[in-house]
């Protein structure tokens, strides 16, 4: 399978990059890991469940249509473990086509090839560590939003909301709405962050009137809001009951938490592009110009994964990408005309975006007050205490900090525990930047190894010349 | 310590008040029955299992004595690996797959 | 003006230095990067007579006793080596040929090697394939947690009083061993190149033309799973690296060639070779079907035109010395730096270097 253009990951940016690029005659093929396309804010309701529309949806179901439309080859149920060639392949003229292995939705490996490759990989939630944050009960706030909009399942009874952003409030509006019980809603700003960012949210009314009224609806049930504050610990036997906040304990069996989103760069610290540190748009993020070109050829990216700007800038900033990459192809005839209006609207909606992502950005004194036996890598069990060791020990960055603690190895790969480790490497080794980030490894996710091997014969195995005696 | 054993006391009032945990005015598709562990359950045909096991009151999905359990949906969205499950003896996260009839579900 | 500059910090040059300190040189041991974070700390830690060169097996025993006791000589620093009973196995009579003609070699040489019937090896490995037809056994394997080199030299390395410059590229030598770093000069009356697959360019800085060739090595890890196997395991060919640690996750190597260079090191996996290693793996332990495949990473590893080891004087030029290049040379290393660090301080070395003379002779001669 070739194309001129694939695209990864099937939020908003990526059904817009590939729909404008198929609409525009290239052959595209959209990979998506989830069995609709949508992303995780116009995530797609499972098939059979029937639910209220409201304006997310509304705004997902229409760039499902388009794309539908646009002759874009959609995969979903394809979860993409590899990628490589392109730049990775020394010394090939022309550039060698970029190659893509992925699972079928029946769990089969497969391989394509695309001259061009768009990542819309969008973001994962950062929660940074807290005693008892690993007690089942403990989810994230993006999670709540998912279980909440998609699955239509409450995370319990009585929640505990907490953590910093606009999801907070959208989560517990959802959950008064649907049922349950908002013990308290408590946000790491202070009501003064959220004074100085309504100037630029007034660009998008439509997102501040939404806002608003999630907090109207949180006053109206008397839910109690704790601003500058948040989760301390969190304590259970066998699974949460109770969360400490400002000492004292509030009772509940949920408790959604989120510190902000993270840009997800695994594929682009895969190919070695460059990346610079931009707390305010997530963390790391790969080097764009104005066109979401990355820094290495014919690799573009966009939505939030290039940087945390909201679900409204995606689309445009997806459709920017794909004419970079149908012009860079030579695809495209009129680069600078088409280009004018998502460059147009991919600057507006990140106005608004960039403000509340300045607000989910990462806050080191949470880091600051992790006790030191609280684990902060739950896949490998490693401490904050153990991760000091190790920085103590002559650890200095990120990559060396796994090698002597084995934190971020476990099947999550640190995107978990990435953002706690790397501010406390940072915090011995003289900063975020200095500490880096861990280098790019396949597979992106955890593969069965039975969907790799299939069927074979040993002779199908190209054993290489032995080792010399 | 007082104030705290007094929350976990409400806690334990608090489960006894009925509430489903599937939100109210969703259609859904009719309830198929699947096992968790060796307990019979049932969920709507095709809902995450992951969201089917916390609706059926289950959080823990894995048990053990070593740091990394245990353990339990966190991110819903195929990154933590912490809802990792056997369906049918396969290796799966839970926040990626649907329930169906008769999916026998195991902790790994 | 240090006694002894030693340039690469891997797991030769940490021993060669280590040794040198505690014989009582001033040793600065430099690194353009963090200690033991190429090779020595990306390798599979397989401590295998059956895969190294059966000139080596001398060398290699040796070792082994070190990287299992590596606590006693190195203030406590460990890299959890674990002994193990080590399988070769062979699955087509082309390879039981092989086994058996590697395992005379290698017996010859001191390696305690046993061929054994597949019943036999299938008592010592119970995860091994009923495709087994023969296997060599030596009961004295192992393997240690690569990743942990750096950490178990470190302290040590200090406490003996060498001083570590991590992050701290040699540009150059001037005559008069003056070695030129982005922080200034630092002047030895001695030097030591302990560089790896970057020999090469390191031997250029004294006008001396040494190839070394690069491997570009790929590795494979699965997730923590119940126990499938509890030997070190491998292929006739060599091309087989298995073993399963205490935490449950199993290593996958055996030198199978990714995308990568000198100059850039490690760049991708080649998905050819990522797809055959793990079939290979699978075919020898059929339970790692159910394992998932966690990460793949590559290291470089360094051979000489003639595949053994650059170990010794550097012809023509007095008090420079080279370490590297050696097959597996991560099971031999602490030994070898050893050797040479008492090489260095004039006594006899316990066993005979592998001077460069050879191969500097064959590239005069081609």
């Amino acid at each position: 399978m070739s194309y001129d253009i694939a695209v990864l990951g099937g939020g908003p940016a990526g059904m817009a990059a590939a729909t404008e690029a198929a609409q525009r005659g290239a052959r595209v093929v959209l990979l998506e890991e989830s069995a609709a396309p949508g992303g995780q804010v116009y995530r797609a309701p499972p098939s059979g469940f029937i639910g209220p529309v409201d304006a997310d949806r509304r705004a997902g179901d229409a760039l499902r249509a388009a794309l539908l439309a646009s002759g874009a080859e959609l995969r979903t149920g394809c979860r993409v473990w590899g990628v490589g060639g392109g730049p990775l392949v020394p010394q090939r003229e022309p550039a060698a086509p970029f190659r893509l292995d992925a699972l079928d939705s029946d769990g089969r490996s497969f391989a394509m090839e695309a001259r061009a490759l768009v990542l819309c990989c969008g973001t994962h939630e950062r929660i940074i560590a807290f005693p008892g944050w690993t007690l089942p009960g403990v989810l994230g706030l993006a999670a709540a939003t998912i279980l909440l909009k998609a699955h239509g399942v409450l995370p319990g009874r009585r929640v505990v909301v907490a953590g910093a952003g606009p999801l907070l409030y959208a989560v517990a509006a959802k959950l008064l709405k649907a049922g349950a019980e908002v013990a308290a809603v408590v946000d790491l700003a202070h009501r003064t962050e959220w004074l100085r960012a309504l100037p630029r949210l007034a660009a998008r009314p439509d997102l501040l009137a939404q806002g608003l009224a999630w907090r109207a609806t949180l006053v109206a049930r008397g839910v109690r809001v704790i601003a500058g504050a948040g989760v301390t610990a969190a304590r259970g036997d066998e699974v949460l009951q109770a969360v400490q906040v400002e000492g004292a304990w509030i009772a509940c069996d949920a408790l959604c938490i989120g510190h902000g989103l993270v840009p997800a760069t695994e594929a682009t610290r895969t190919f070695r592009a460059a990346h610079r540190y931009a707390p305010a748009e997530g963390g790391w993020v790969p080097v764009l110009d104005a066109d979401q070109r990355c820094s290495v050829p014919l690799l573009y990216t966009a939505g939030d994964g290039a940087g945390v700007r909201g679900a409204a800038a995606a689309p445009a900033s997806g459709r920017v990408a794909a004419l970079a990459a149908l012009h860079d192809l030579g695809l495209l005839p009129d680069h600078a005309a088409a280009r004018v209006a998502p460059a147009r609207d991919l600057a507006r909606a990140a106005k608004a975006g960039g403000a509340m992502a300045r607000m989910m950005a990462l806050r080191p004194a949470l880091v600051r007050a992790i006790p030191p036996e609280t684990i902060v890598c739950r896949c490998e069990g490693v401490t904050r205490a153990e991760i000091e060791a190790a920085c103590a020990d002559g650890a200095a960055d990120m990559n060396q900090m796994k090698q002597f603690t084995r934190c971020g190895m476990g099947p999550c790969q640190g995107r978990i525990c990435g953002e706690t480790a790397a501010e406390l490497v940072g915090m011995h080794c003289g900063g975020r930047e200095k500490a880096g980030f861990a280098t790019g490894r396949l597979p992106l996710r955890p593969v069965p190894m039975d969907a790799l091997l299939g069927e074979f014969d040993y002779a199908d195995i190209p054993v290489p010349k032995p080792a010399p005696i | 310590m007082i104030a705290g054993m007094d929350v976990i006391a409400e806690h334990d009032r608090m489960k006894d008040v009925a509430h489903p945990l599937r939100i109210a005015g969703i259609s859904r598709p009719a309830d198929v029955t699947f096992s968790f562990a060796g307990t019979s359950l049932s969920a709507p045909e095709g809902e995450n299992l992951a969201a089917a096991l916390i609706a059926c009151g289950i959080r823990r999905l894995g048990e053990g004595q070593d740091a990394a359990r245990p353990r339990a949906a966190l991110c819903m969205m195929g990154v933590c690996q912490q809802c990792l499950l056997r369906v049918d003896g396969r290796l799966v996260q839970a926040c990626l797959v649907p329930v169906r009839a008769g999916m026998v579900v195991t902790a790994t | 003006m240090f006694d002894v500059a030693v340039i690469g910090a891997g797991v030769m040059g940490c021993s060669t230095a280590l040794f040198l300190a505690r014989a009582g040189m001033k040793v600065v041991l430099l690194d353009r990067g963090a200690i033991c974070r190429e090779a020595s700390g990306v390798n599979a830690g397989t401590l295998t007579m059956q895969m190294t060169r059966a000139a080596l097996i001398p060398y290699a025993l040796r070792a082994h006793e070190m990287w299992l006791r590596m606590p006693e000589w190195c203030d406590g620093g460990h890299v959890l080596a674990t002994a193990c009973p080590g399988l070769s196995v062979a699955f087509t009579e082309h390879e039981a040929a092989m086994l058996e003609e590697r395992a005379h070699f290698r017996r010859q040489a001191g390696a305690p090697i046993e061929l054994v019937t597949p019943a036999r090896a299938r008592e010592i490995e119970p995860g091994l394939s009923e495709r087994v037809i023969a296997a060599g056994h030596c009961p004295i394997d192992g393997f240690t947690s690569a990743y942990l080199t750096g950490r178990a030299f470190r302290p040590a390395l200090l406490n003996a009083g060498v001083e570590l410059r991590e992050d701290c590229a040699v540009q150059g030598i001037a005559p008069g061993f003056v070695l030129e770093t982005a922080a200034g000069t630092v002047q030895a009356k001695r030097i030591v190149l302990a560089g790896g697959v970057w020999l090469q360019d390191m031997a250029a800085w004294l006008r001396v033309t040494l190839p070394i060739k690069v491997l570009i090595n790929q590795l494979v890890v699965t997730e923590r799973m119940a126990p499938v196997m509890r030997t070190v395991l491998g292929v006739a060919s060599g091309l087989l690296s298995l073993k399963q640690y205490a935490n449950g996750s199993v290593l996958i190597g055996g030198g199978w060639q990714g995308i990568g260079d000198r100059a850039r090191g490690g760049l991708a996996v080649k998905p050819e070779s990522f797809l055959g290693n793990v079939r290979l793996a699978a075919h020898a332990v059929p339970a790692l079907r159910d394992a998932r495949v966690l990460r793949a990473w590559l290291g470089l590893e360094a051979e000489t035109a003639d595949a053994l080891p650059a170990i010794g004087p550097i012809p023509g030029i007095d008090d420079a010395w080279i370490i590297g290049s050696v097959h597996s040379g991560y099971t031999s290393g602490p030994y070898l730096g050893k050797l040479l660090a008492q090489a260095i301080c004039g006594q006899a070395p316990e066993l005979p270097l592998f001077p460069i003379d050879r191969l500097l002779a064959q590239e005069k001669a081609a």
